[in-house]
């Protein structure tokens, strides 16, 4: 019996090794990507864009249309629902965060502030790492745009 | 005993508290999962310190060797693999405390400890995990097991949809009469909750999981 959890444990501290040795390359790889020192690694954050309405929830929607700022942050590894409660729960305890919605189609994470308030991009990838996830992208300045307004701009003047 | 656990593994699996798959969630989560298979039945309440490690009670009652563990298990998440569409874990997982005969088995409460390993890969589409454990527990029991499953989701249930896979799940277990298990099962999870539901179909008994994260 000892021997079989002799076995077992070895295997497991074989299994791990690499993957903290990758740990480890992928910190590496962090400082040489960024010299200022930001514990972060991801695309350069794209601002001006815009997102379709229905895409969001009613209290994303209504927390923009409170006058809230909406941040859309590319996520990785987003997979099942769990990932989205994880989320939900680490993002819905913060008072600058009026609603909170993982699309788990898009990959993404809507963060509907309150207004005038915000949470920094280094603060949002160090909560997406505390719900176990991964930033890939953060957009910010998103505008909600109704696909019927989208409508209306593409019709063609008939004045 | 035999009762008692099974209304405390009902109540904790009716408990509004309940919990989740993973035994390490995000950081500050509880998970309340239990976990009935074709030889044991499990009832874990665990809290998340941080991404990569959690803490918490684990009973377990081995229906085939009669003894029951009642003691702490700590899980350390080794490595996540992030991809666009894939998650990869690798967890190592150990515990200590008490296990002690019932029924057939007149061991008295004996010292217990078990070290395992489990690793998992999954897409919205599919899923492959590989679990193995060994327990030791003085003459109450000392033996080794191992599982392998595979899933496949029919569609990609979006956020707050009603996600289903069907799986199939391979075990062994070299002290029971019947060493090898299929055990094919149906897994739904909507929101915090999963609900898994199969039946070993070598020695027909049923297998049974819920988990609930809050």
């Amino acid at each position: 019996m000892i021997r079989t959890l002799s076995l077992v444990s070895a295997l497991s501290l074989v299994l791990a090794a690499p993957a903290w040795a990758q740990d480890h390359d992928d910190h590496d790889k962090e400082h040489q990507e960024h010299k200022h020192g930001d514990d972060h690694k991801h695309d350069h954050k794209h601002e001006g864009e815009t997102i379709d309405a229905a895409a969001l929830t009613q209290e994303v929607r209504a927390a923009v249309a409170a006058g809230g700022d909406l941040v859309v942050a590319d996520v990785l590894g987003v997979v099942c629902d769990f990932c989205a409660t994880a989320m939900n729960k680490t993002f819905g305890k913060r008072k600058e965060v009026a609603a909170v919605y993982v699309d788990l189609d898009r990959k993404t994470l809507n963060l509907a502030f309150k207004p005038e308030m915000s949470l920094d991009d280094a603060t949002i990838e160090k909560l997406v790492k505390r719900a176990g996830y991964k930033v890939k992208t953060i957009r910010r300045d998103v505008a909600v745009e109704d696909a019927l307004d989208a409508e209306a701009d593409d019709a063609p003047d008939r004045s | 005993m035999t009762r008692t656990f099974c209304v405390a593994a009902a109540l904790l699996a009716c408990s509004v508290n309940a919990a989740h798959g993973r035994p390490v969630s995000y950081q500050g989560g509880w998970t309340a999962i239990e976990q009935t298979d074709r030889q044991s039945s499990a009832v874990w309440i665990h809290y998340t310190l941080n991404p990569r490690l959690s803490l918490g009670y684990r009973g377990e009652w081995d229906r085939g060797q009669d003894y029951v563990f009642q003691g702490a298990q700590a899980t350390a998440l080794a490595k996540r693999w992030f991809g666009e569409n894939y998650q990869a874990n690798l967890y190592g997982f150990a515990g200590a405390g008490v296990a002690y005969g019932v029924d057939d088995n007149a061991a008295g409460a004996r010292p217990a400890a078990f070290v395992g390993v489990l690793a998992d890969w999954e897409t919205r589409r599919w899923f492959l995990s590989y679990k193995a454990r060994a327990i030791e527990a003085g003459e109450v029991d000392a033996s080794a097991a191992q599982a392998a499953r595979i899933g496949y989701a029919p569609y990609e249930g979006d956020t707050g949809d009603l996600h289903t896979w069907a799986m199939i799940e391979i075990d062994h277990r070299a002290d029971n009469p019947e060493p090898v298990g299929v055990t094919p099962l149906v897994r739904l999870f909507k929101g915090p909750m999963l609900l898994e539901a199969g039946w070993s179909v070598l020695d027909d008994e049923p297998l049974f999981n819920f988990t609930y994260r809050f």
